[in-house]
């Protein structure tokens, strides 16, 4: 981008430029860069320095330690019981966002009077916030004011009736049915606003020459429709993968029950802050190694997911 | 009937009327679904603790608006969402403006290490905040600002910087060139240019800029949990998180105090569905 723009201002009136005003970009610059060395860079660079220690977060610095921090992670069984709840989650989102929320857009971009109603309601969970989100499904669960349990007496379902949120075999299931909840409407709206990218033309054209619904979908559509699915699936991976507000309201930074809600943002608050008893000690530098660990694993599956969807745009255009 | 579906034309129609019941019957059973436990949490905070277990579905024998009444003042409502108010404004003020002069800059006054910068500020998007928040606890402690609802405006005002960048680069970039050198060889410094007209001409993306950021800091918790240390800066989604510990057997009065937090943002939402709709496909499709 900046050599394309540089060629095309002509060398001589760059130059006269520059020695006329010089540098006044650094204004502009100066307040967005200073903000964001000061509490993103610095504190990013920090982290990777203090994982290297042995170390509470209270009191001096403790003793150097190298990668320790990180050996022990690869070692922790609550973390790596963490980490595959969290792949848990992002399988069973990616399934659900891959079918449900691509046909609810593809019904959405029907004409109909019902359209701006349905959508306003579809997209509504998008601008609750998590701690309202996790708080409404752990009281429509709760075994003494919630909903689902009386629900299924009534319908006849009685012998269905569970503590859903305090069975370990179910809970997480439970915590993912709310993320799912949430996260169905971003998707869906990435998904339509891909499906305004499919020209009308080229959908006729398929039907005029004798294409099936299902043809048209699969040929016309669906490549279309390439770049939507690439964006959809990353967000979805850091979504999945940096959950942490949703799930610490329902299951606290202990995984309650059990540890069987635990996923790696939780573990990591967890050790850096507590888990809310007060015999509890911190650990800093080991949340921070596990951090990083979080970090780099994201980065992998962010990596995988663009270099595989994007071959798959290319291929389709 | 039976005419009609033997004709080739009377099945087509006949098709097209299951598409259509099919699609509608779709879409309102997910609506339903959606609404449902909306309508749960409104419904409950009207009632008395007695009616969540004598009448779970039912409605209210009164709609009195005692638990609202109650919950601004015993479950401080007034003050976090006082906190929620003064974080939100201030930050999504900072942000926005600090990202339009940066992104000016990387999109039309064409420098070294542009490209360089605006991926650092990008990149911002994929690093998790359970890595970032435990050094930045750290800082503001050792700088003094643990506690303050400075330094939960400092934060998210940071925090808000990749995705303004994200979306008014691209969206600068795009302007025409010719708009800006008119302005150059009429005498206005690139000051100038960027007040009179590339922000003027930029309102959308900068709207949609300040409704996602502002969304997104009115709902954070992560980042008021870790730095809110004492309860009078705390947000309102830490408020009423502790709340549920101190009241966990007064449901209505939690339940209205979940809807107060939410209604703010709602009704916003509400009143600009569209403009909230084409924004959260504006902050990711760009990218």
């Amino acid at each position: 981008m900046t050599s394309d723009a540089r060629a095309s201002v002509p060398r001589g009136r760059r130059v006269a430029k520059a020695i006329r005003r010089p540098r006044p970009h650094i204004w502009f610059l100066l307040p967005a860069v200073a903000l964001y060395v000061a509490f993103f860079i610095v504190p990013t660079l920090a982290s990777y320095w203090l994982a290297l220690y042995d170390w509470s977060g209270l009191g001096p610095l403790g003793d150097f330690i190298g990668i320790d921090n990180f050996r022990r992670v690869f070692e922790d069984g609550e973390f790596r019981s963490a980490a595959l709840h969290n792949v848990w989650i992002f399988i069973a989102l990616f399934v659900m966002t891959n079918t449900l929320s691509l046909f609810l857009a593809i019904l959405l971009d029907r004409k109909s009077w019902l359209r701006g109603p349905y959508r306003a309601i579809i997209f509504l969970p998008y601008v609750l916030s998590p701690v309202v989100t996790g708080f409404i499904f752990e009281v429509l669960l709760s075994p003494n004011i919630g909903v689902l349990n009386p629900g299924l007496e009534a319908v006849g379902l009685g012998s269905l009736q569970h503590t859903w949120l305090a069975d370990p075999s179910t809970a997480l299931a439970a915590i993912t049915v709310a993320l799912a909840w949430q996260w169905n409407a971003l998707a869906t709206v990435i998904f339509m606003a891909g499906l305004q990218n499919v020209p009308p033309e080229m959908k006729e054209a398929a039907v005029t020459d004798g294409a099936t619904t299902l043809n048209v979908f699969r040929h016309v559509t669906l490549p279309y429709l390439a770049p939507a699915f690439t964006v959809v699936n990353v967000l979805l991976a850091i979504f999945a993968f940096r959950a942490f507000d949703l799930v610490y309201v329902i299951g606290g930074a202990i995984g309650a029950p059990n540890g069987a809600t635990l996923v790696m943002g939780t573990v990591i608050y967890g050790n850096a802050f507590g888990k809310g008893s007060y015999v509890d000690t911190t650990q800093m530098s080991y949340a921070m190694a596990q951090g990083i660990v979080l970090f780099v694993f994201l980065g992998l599956v962010s990596a995988v997911l663009l270099v595989y969807l994007s071959r798959r745009e290319r291929r389709v255009y | 009937m039976s005419v009609a579906s033997t004709s080739p034309q009377g099945l087509r129609r006949r098709r097209a009327f299951v598409a259509w019941v099919g699609s509608h019957g779709v879409l309102i059973v997910v609506c339903a679904l959606v609404i449902a436990p909306i309508y749960f949490l409104v419904l409950g905070s009207f009632k008395s603790v007695e009616e969540f277990f004598s009448a779970p579905f039912g409605l209210p024998q009164h709609f009195s608006l005692d638990n609202y009444r109650r919950a601004w003042t015993e479950a401080s409502i007034s003050t976090t969402i006082r906190n929620s108010a003064i974080v939100t404004v201030s930050a999504v003020l900072i942000s926005t403006v600090v990202s339009c002069l940066a992104s000016y800059a990387i999109a039309r006054l064409p420098f070294r290490g542009s490209l360089a910068l605006r991926l650092l500020f990008v990149g911002g998007l994929i690093v998790p905040v359970q890595l970032i928040m435990v050094a930045i606890f750290i800082i503001m402690r050792w700088i003094g600002l643990l506690g303050t609802l400075g330094s939960l405006i400092l934060v998210y005002s940071t925090f808000g910087i990749p995705l303004g960048v994200l979306v008014l680069v691209g969206f600068f970039q795009a302007l025409p060139k010719e708009l800006s050198e008119a302005a150059t060889i009429d005498g206005a410094s690139d000051f100038q240019t960027f007040m009179r007209i590339i922000l003027p001409l930029s309102m959308a993306p900068i709207l949609t800029v300040v409704i996602l950021n502002g969304v997104w800091i009115w709902n954070d918790f992560f980042i008021a949990l870790v730095l809110s240390t004492k309860p009078s800066v705390e947000t309102l989604p830490l408020g009423i998180l502790n709340f549920f510990g101190v009241y966990s057997t007064e449901w209505g009065l939690i339940f209205a105090s979940v809807v107060l937090s939410a209604l703010p943002v709602v009704a916003l939402y509400l009143l600009m569905t569209r403009r909230f709709i084409a924004g959260m496909t504006a902050g990711s499709v760009k990218g």
